[in-house]
């Protein structure tokens, strides 16, 4: 009798759904939400700058992988979802071909001179925006009042300048992004809507944002607790000083670091307790900067700052089950 | 289970309530195995030529830690040979043509007398229960099953490497889990026998209590399946009832059934439930051991569950050393376009090469896949997302140890814990790039054994 010829393989013989592109796919369902304000907030401009970070991601990936014939990968849409991103964090009112230049150099600054999608160190988003930043501050601050084709202050340039602003700006509408700000970032709501997705479908892990909003939370509070001029205006009870640390989680980039940037999988730690960590130092270091240092924001720094110590927090392992500790 | 375990492992779809077995006929040839469990290969004590009858030992050992083996058909032995059993090794079988008989062995001393209830347990020491158990040749019947005299004593003596953890001295077993929870669905022999909760059990299961000198019983029963008839029971003999849900991989995996039970932890790579004061059995062993103990013969058969791409998935009631190939044709037979036939669940199974390897004390089941169903790897780089580090049930950091393991560092990996991994698969079923995890620490396990081997 001929036997049928069977495969043989390790185990496990069934595996989960989740692939990298399916992960992306899932991510740019959970950026609509943003996408969606951002246009609604700043017309078509918004959809422009989006649109062109993309395309130049995209354009950028493929020319490269066949400069240096590489596999041409751009069908896992790694480099889509960083062109998207990254639009949603520049300005409405920024020039056509700054989009254009943020996208490339995302992609190939940030991600294909490391070696690709899992070898970068940094998130190439915010390694472009830095760039875009250092280069062109003039363009990258030319944000827009929504509606209104008018180059305006953000809450948090006026916070900067004057602590009465405060008073002014009203925190349901700073939610509801209607103060200026980047495309996608202005609006807390949408992002707190996608980012939850994201944590429900366990494509992001929910210590890193439960850290960043934490951490904020925390700093700002500290901030608003020490700050004698906020005494002066009448800031003393907790409601107060609350109300001015959900002032800090929903202006500037706070919001999209918890959700989408920090927890950008190839750079930020994966155990749990570095991850909280993680989390919790992003957070710090946005309130940080805001309060007593020079920049405007310090969200997508502290982003940075400690994508580069996620050696370091990885090494915070959990207790290993089924491991005896002598002596215990 | 704790908010922290919660989030562990994987889901898997639910398996549909498995029937109860079914007979299967006893094919025209076996072949018996003389090692169906972990641990010494028996000697044959059979000639080819010779007459067998139904029950009659055919292989056994000096070494404690085996397991006699008997014939599962009244016949003619025809040869001593290997075969491959089901994990893929080659042992010696002795092969046996069915007369159709079923003429019954009955040794010269006559059959061990009967026991005929309750009363006669409790009267009866344990080691003489514990006898008649070896003598029977009873295996837990799980993958990787020890001979069940084995498995029921604490160990003899603290092993090495408990004087290197420190744990200091042998701990008495003091509670029994009997587990009706199948680890790797849909292969279910468990779940299939649910409601075959009869007397025969509950003597199987007041024996295991009594030779082990457990005063405490847990039965771990699946959830959102019915098992009124067990539930009765065990509220007669105020055992103590533990939902499981099976889907929730791998929440049935023997360690991890200890440690959400008692909260003790089982100390691995080297240690079982045994080691902390537990016997884990499956149902599966209780039913035979109750039936051992009120027939007097030793058991010729094994539940088998078929299930996966077949016409119609169905636990039997197998004979041993029945040729899986005979279960799967029983069941529909494979697919047009075969993939894989994996003996054990599709999460531990091993995918097996051969179809005449015997049914043995220790198989669960075959799981059918026809080769569209079949998944394959694909080794991209790690993209560091952490999903595996949310499901590793035991808290590894798979993703590093994989990348380790990949490029040949394996005492680094060693290091973080590379040997503690149970290979439950949880890892390579969510990794969404499709790295062979199981594979990649499979493999830095056996270079750091054999390199610890060599010092």
């Amino acid at each position: 009798m001929s036997a049928p010829l069977l495969t043989v393989s390790t185990s496990p013989h069934w595996l989960g759904r989740t692939t990298v592109r399916s992960m992306h796919v899932e991510w740019l369902i959970a950026l609509a939400p943003a996408l969606v304000m951002g246009v609604y907030l700043f017309s078509y401009q918004a959809l422009i700058v989006v649109g062109l970070s993309a395309a130049a991601a995209v354009a950028a990936e493929a020319a490269y992988q066949k400069i240096a014939k590489q596999p041409i990968l751009v069908g896992d849409l790694h480099a889509l979802l960083m062109g998207v991103l990254l639009g949603l964090i520049l300005p409405a009112g920024a020039p056509w071909w700054l989009p254009v230049v943020g996208g490339a150099l995302a992609v190939v600054l940030g991600k294909l001179f490391f070696g690709g999608l899992g070898g970068y160190p940094m998130n190439p988003v915010l390694i472009a925006w830095a760039a875009l930043a250092l280069s062109w501050p003039e363009h990258m601050q030319s944000f827009f009042m929504p509606f209104t084709n008018e180059v305006s202050e953000t809450p948090l340039m006026m916070l900067k300048n004057d602590v009465s602003t405060l008073e002014v700006v009203g925190l349901s509408g700073l939610w509801w992004g209607q103060f200026p700000g980047a495309i996608g970032a202005n609006c807390g709501w949408a992002l707190l809507l996608g980012g939850l997705y994201l944590v429900v479908r366990r494509l992001v892990p929910w210590q890193i944002p439960l850290g960043v909003v934490l951490g904020a939370i925390l700093l700002s509070l500290l901030a608003a607790y020490t700050d004698p001029n906020l005494g002066q205006l009448g800031y003393n009870t907790f409601g107060q000083n609350f109300a001015i640390a959900l002032f800090h989680l929903g202006a500037g980039g706070v919001m999209i670091s918890a959700f989408f940037l920090g927890t950008e999988p190839v750079s930020s730690p994966v155990t749990p307790w570095g991850m909280f960590l993680f989390g919790l130092g992003i957070g710090f270091m946005a309130v940080i900067v805001r309060v007593w240092g020079g920049p405007v924001d310090g969200a997508f720094f502290g982003v940075l700052v400690m994508s580069a110590a996620t050696p370091l927090f990885d090494r915070i392992r959990p207790k290993v089950l089924g491991k005896v500790v002598p002596g215990t | 289970m704790s908010i922290l375990t919660m989030f562990k492992g994987v889901r898997l779809p639910r398996a549909a309530a498995p029937s109860p077995p079914v007979d299967l006929a006893p094919p025209e040839k076996v072949w018996i195995p003389l090692r169906q469990h972990q641990g010494r290969v028996c000697d044959p004590v059979v000639n080819p030529g010779d007459q067998v009858g139904l029950g009659q030992l055919v292989g056994t050992s000096e070494e404690f830690e085996a397991a006699n083996v008997h014939a599962s058909v009244s016949g003619t032995v025809e040869a001593i040979a290997e075969v491959y059993d089901p994990a893929g090794q080659k042992v010696a079988a002795v092969a046996i043509k069915n007369d159709g008989k079923d003429s019954a062995y009955v040794p010269e001393g006559g059959l061990p007398a009967p026991v005929g209830g309750v009363d006669d347990i409790m009267k009866t020491r344990p080691t003489r229960l514990l006898r008649r158990l070896r003598d029977a040749g009873l295996v837990r019947s799980a993958t990787l099953g020890l001979p069940l005299h084995v498995d029921l004593s604490p160990p003899m003596a603290p092993r090495s490497y408990m004087f290197m953890t420190g744990i200091p001295v042998v701990r008495p077993i003091d509670t029994l889990i009997i587990r009706a929870v199948d680890v790797d669905p849909p292969v279910t022999p468990n779940q299939a026998c649910l409601s075959e909760a009869s007397a025969e059990l509950e003597i199987g299961i007041i024996a295991l209590a009594r030779i082990a000198g457990a005063q405490r019983v847990v039965i771990a029963v699946p959830s959102g399946q019915p098992h009124e008839a067990l539930a009765g029971l065990a509220a007669a003999k105020q055992w103590e009832l533990a939902k499981i849900n099976s889907a929730n991989y791998p929440a049935a995996h023997r360690n991890l059934l200890v440690h959400s039970i008692t909260g003790r932890v089982v100390p691995t790579p080297y240690g079982e439930p045994r080691d902390v004061g537990v016997a884990v059995q499956p149902l599966v062993t209780a039913l035979d051991v109750g039936k051992v103990l009120t027939t007097g013969r030793p058991p010729v058969d094994r539940v088998f569950s078929v299930a996966g791409d077949v016409p119609n998935p169905q636990t039997f009631r197998v004979r041993l050393g029945t040729p899986i190939g005979e279960a799967i044709k029983a069941a529909g037979g494979l697919p047009a376009n075969s993939g894989k036939v994996i003996v054990g669940g599709p999460m531990q199974g091993y995918a097996h090469f051969d179809l005449n390897t015997p049914v043995t004390k220790e198989t669960c089941g075959v799981l059918v896949q026809s080769a569209e169903h079949v998944r394959s790897f694909r080794n991209e780089p790690c993209i560091h997302c952490g999903r595996c580090v949310q499901a590793c049930p035991v808290n590894l950091v798979p993703a590093e140890l994989s990348k380790l393991c990949e490029f040949q560092q394996f005492e680094d990996a060693a290091d973080r814990d590379l040997l503690h991994c149970i290979e439950c698969g949880c890892c390579a079923y969510v990794c969404p790039a499709r790295r062979p995890m199981v594979h990649l620490l499979r493999y830095g396990k056996s270079e750091v054994l054999a390199e610890r081997m060599e010092q």
